[in-house]
C-alpha cells in the first residue's frame, strides 16, 4: 500500500473475547498508544496478518492516524503484512546457533518444504505453495544452550537434528 | 575447580515452583514480608548502595546509584523490568520468567516498595511466549494472594504489574529504545540526557532494571549487604585519591554456548576467569581454544592468551572489553574468525533501527566488507611511496618503496570507528549499539588479523590453527591490561 490508497472492502473488527481482551489492556496504561503492540498482536493472532482494514481498525481503538499505525507495523519483524502460512517456523541463524549447525538443519528444512527462506519484504517466497508452512530465519531466540533451536508458532524445538525435525513436521495436524 | 553457587536458580528446578504454594514453602516472598516489616524503603535504596549491585543487563551501572538519580517529588514514577533479552549468547533470564516467575515479582515489589512506585511495565521479548504466559500466571496467584493490586499485605501501598509483549526488535533492550516501544512507537532511542530516571516512560521519572537484577533484591534484603559483598571481589581503585571502592559483588548468571560440553547457565561467584568457567561448563569441545566473547555478541573477543582474563565488571573493562550480559560464546580451532565476524555483523546489520545515518550506513557497509573477504574477494593493492634513497644506478633519489596494503582491512577499520570509535570510546550514533557494531568488527580483525589477511591472499575462507591465526601478545592492544593491575588489587 505504498503510493496507491487502499481500498477496504471488508472492514475488520475484534472478536467478543479479544474485544475483552483489549479493554482490559487498554486500562494499563496512561496514554492509549501505549497498547499498540499489544493490540497489534492481539489483531494479527485473530486475522493472521496486519492488513489496512486492520491499521484502520487499530487506529481507530488507539485515536491515532493510520499512518502512526503502519509506521510501527512496519518497524517490527514479528508483525506480517502479507498472508503467511498456517505455521510460521522461525529457524535462528545467529553465532551460538551457527556454532552447533544451524545450516545443516536449514537445509534440510528448505529442502523438506521445498520452499526457499522468507525475507522481510517477500514472505511468499518462504511459504509453501499449499500454505501450511512459512520459513523464516531470524535472530538469536535467547536459547543459545540447546541450540540449534527453531520455533513452531510460539513452541521452541530444541537441540535439532535433521531427524528430530522429520518427526516434528510429521507431528503437526493439517 | 569453582564450585556453583545457586542462589538466583537455587529453586529453579523444582517442581512447580512456578506455583504460589510452591514458592511459598521456599521461603517465597518473606523477604519481600521483611522489607516492609524492618525496613523504610530509603533504608532499602542505601542497603542496595551498599551491597555494590551492578545493573546485569549490559552495561553495569550500579543500581543504586541508578535509583539516587530518580527524583521523589514527581509522580508518577514507573519501574521498567527489562526481559527483552536478545543478546546473542545470552538466555538466563528466560529461565526465571519460564520456570520461577514469582522470584521476579518479589524483586519487583522490593524495588517498588523502596521507590514507591506503583506501576510496573514488564517488557517481555515477543518469542518469549512460554515465559509471558507462566509471569502472566504468576501475577494472577500474586493478585489473589494479595501482594499485588491495592493495599498489599495491609500496608497501603498499591502495586499493579504488567507485562507488555515486544516484537522482535533487538534495539527495544536498550533503555530508551524499550521506552519508545512501550509507549507505542517505533522503538528507537532516544537521546541522553535526560536520563529514564529523571525523564522516562511517558515523561515521568523511570527506573528501568533487567531481570537478574531485580532477582537479587530479595537475597539482598534477606540476608544482608554483608552476606552479599562477601561473594565476588571489591577492587580498589587507585587511581583516585583517596582509593575508590569498585564491588563487583554478588553471583552472576553466566550463559555459556558454543563449544564446550555442558552449554547452560552457570550461577558463580564473579570473578572467576575465562578458563575456569570452561572447566565449569564440563570443558571445551574440540582441541583448543580459539577465541572466547566474553559478554554476548557485542563484547570484544578475547584470544586464547587473554584466557586468565578474570570475567567481572572491572577486569574485563580494563581488558578492553565487558562482562555486558554474561553470555559466553566459546569457539574452538575448527572456527573461522572472519565466517563468525560475518553472522554477527549479519545479526547488526539486521538489527540497526535506522534512526543514525553512521549506524544505518555504516553497519550494512561493515558487513558487505566482511562477505567480500569471506568470498575471497577482499581487495589488497600494492602501493608505492617515494622514499629517498640510495636508487640502482647508485646515486641517491627516489628508491619508490612498494607495500602491500590489505585495503579491505583498513577500510574495516576505519567505517567501524567512524560508527564508534572503540580507541577513544565515543560514537556517532544516538545510542550504544554503534559500539556495539564497531567493538566485535574491530577487535576481530586486530585480534585476528592473521585470518583476514590470509582470506584476502588466498582468495577464499583459510582456517588457520590457533597460534598462526591470532597475533602474538605484544601485538595485542589489550593484552597488556588483561589482568588487574597492582593498583586495582583485592581491597
Amino acid at each position: 500500500m505504498s503510493d496507491e490508497i487502499v481500498q477496504i472492502e471488508t472492514p475488520f473488527q475484534f472478536n467478543e473475547e479479544n474485544k475483552r481482551e483489549f479493554d482490559e489492556l487498554i486500562g494499563r496504561y496512561p496514554v492509549k498508544e501505549a497498547a499498540m503492540l499489544p493490540t497489534l498482536h492481539l489483531a494479527q493472532r485473530q486475522e493472521g496478518y496486519i492488513t489496512p482494514a486492520v491499521m484502520k481498525y487499530v487506529a481507530e481503538l488507539l485515536e491515532l492516524s493510520v499512518m502512526k499505525v503502519k509506521d510501527v507495523v512496519t518497524f517490527y519483524p514479528m508483525f506480517f503484512e502479507e498472508q503467511v502460512g498456517k505455521y510460521v517456523i522461525r529457524i535462528c541463524h545467529t553465532l551460538p546457533c551457527a556454532l552447533r549447525d544451524c545450516k545443516v538443519v536449514l537445509e534440510h528444512l528448505k529442502a523438506k518444504l521445498g520452499t526457499d527462506v522468507a525475507s522481510e519484504t517477500d514472505l511468499a517466497k518462504g511459504t509453501t505453495d499449499d500454505g501450511k508452512f512459512t520459513l523464516m530465519k531470524v535472530e538469536c531466540l535467547a536459547s543459545c544452550d540447546v541450540a540449534p533451536v527453531i520455533m513452531v508458532n510460539d513452541d521452541l524445538y530444541k537441540n535439532l537434528t535433521p531427524e528430530k525435525v522429520d518427526k516434528l513436521l510429521e507431528q503437526l495436524p493439517n | 575447580m569453582v564450585q556453583e553457587r545457586r542462589i538466583l536458580y537455587e529453586h529453579l528446578d523444582v517442581p512447580n515452583i512456578n506455583t504460589f504454594d510452591v514458592f511459598r514453602q521456599h521461603e517465597g516472598y518473606t523477604r519481600f514480608e521483611k522489607a516492609i516489616a524492618d525496613f523504610e524503603p530509603d533504608d532499602i535504596a542505601k542497603m542496595v548502595m551498599g551491597s555494590g549491585l551492578k545493573g546485569r543487563g549490559g552495561a553495569g551501572f550500579s543500581t543504586g546509584l541508578k535509583w539516587s538519580f530518580v527524583p521523589r517529588d514527581i509522580e508518577p514514577r514507573y519501574l521498567c523490568c527489562n526481559a527483552d533479552e536478545s543478546e546473542p549468547g545470552t538466555f538466563s533470564n528466560r529461565y526465571v520468567l519460564e520456570k520461577n516467575p514469582h522470584l521476579l515479582i518479589e524483586g519487583i515489589l522490593i524495588c517498588c516498595y523502596a521507590m514507591g512506585i506503583e506501576t510496573t511495565y514488564v517488557y517481555i521479548r515477543g518469542e518469549f511466549t512460554l515465559g509471558k504466559k507462566m509471569l502472566d500466571a504468576a501475577i494472577k496467584e500474586a493478585y489473589e494472594q494479595g501482594y499485588l493490586g491495592e493495599n498489599v499485605r495491609d500496608t497501603g501501598l498499591n502495586i499493579n504489574i504488567y507485562t507488555h509483549p515486544g516484537a522482535g526488535a533487538y534495539i527495544c533492550g536498550e533503555e530508551t529504545g524499550l521506552i519508545e516501544s512501550l509507549e507505542g512507537k517505533r522503538g528507537q532511542p532516544r537521546n541522553k540526557p535526560p536520563f529514564p530516571a529523571v525523564e522516562g516512560v511517558f515523561m515521568k521519572p523511570t527506573v528501568v532494571q533487567n531481570v537478574e537484577t531485580l532477582c537479587n533484591l530479595p537475597f539482598i534484603v534477606g540476608n544482608g549487604v554483608d552476606w552479599y559483598t562477601k561473594m565476588g571481589p571489591t577492587y580498589a581503585d587507585m587511581r583516585n585519591d583517596p582509593p575508590t571502592p569498585d564491588p563487583n559483588t554478588g553471583t552472576k548468571l553466566y550463559c555459556i554456548s558454543g563449544d564446550v560440553n555442558e552449554p547452560g547457565v552457570y550461577e558463580l561467584d564473579l570473578g572467576l576467569t575465562c578458563s575456569e568457567l570452561i572447566e565449569v561448563a564440563g570443558g571445551l569441545r574440540g582441541e583448543e581454544v580459539k577465541a572466547v566473547i566474553p559478554g554476548g555478541s557485542s563484547a570484544p573477543i578475547l584470544t586464547h592468551y587473554e584466557l586468565d582474563t578474570r570475567l567481572d565488571f572491572t577486569s574485563l573493562t580494563l581488558a578492553k572489553s565487558m562482562l555486558g550480559s554474561g553470555g559466553i560464546i566459546v569457539m574452538n580451532e575448527t572456527r573461522n574468525i572472519v565466517d563468525c565476524l560475518l553472522n554477527i555483523m549479519k545479526f547488526y546489520a539486521h538489527e540497526s533501527c535506522g534512526q543514525c545515518t553512521p549506524c544505518r550506513w555504516g553497519t550494512p557497509w561493515v558487513r558487505d566488507i566482511v562477505q567480500r573477504i569471506a568470498d575471497g574477494e577482499g581487495r589488497q593493492t600494492t602501493i608505492t611511496r617515494p622514499k629517498f634513497g640510495i636508487t640502482e644506478s647508485g646515486r641517491w633519489g627516489d628508491t619508490g618503496e612498494t607495500e602491500e596494503i590489505y585495503e579491505d582491512l583498513d577500510l574495516l577499520e576505519n567505517v567501524a570507528n567512524n560508527i564508534a570509535n572503540v580507541d577513544t570510546m565515543t560514537w556517532n550514533t544516538i545510542c550504544v549499539f554503534g559500539i556495539a557494531v564497531s567493538w566485535p568488527a574491530v577487535s576481530y580483525m586486530r585480534k585476528f588479523r592473521p585470518e583476514f589477511e590470509a582470506a584476502i591472499r588466498e582468495g577464499k575462507l583459510v582456517t588457520l590453527p590457533v597460534a598462526e591465526a591470532t597475533v602474538p601478545p605484544e601485538e595485542n592492544y589489550a593484552y597488556q591490561q588483561r589482568i588487574i593491575p597492582q593498583e586495582f588489587a583485592d581491597l
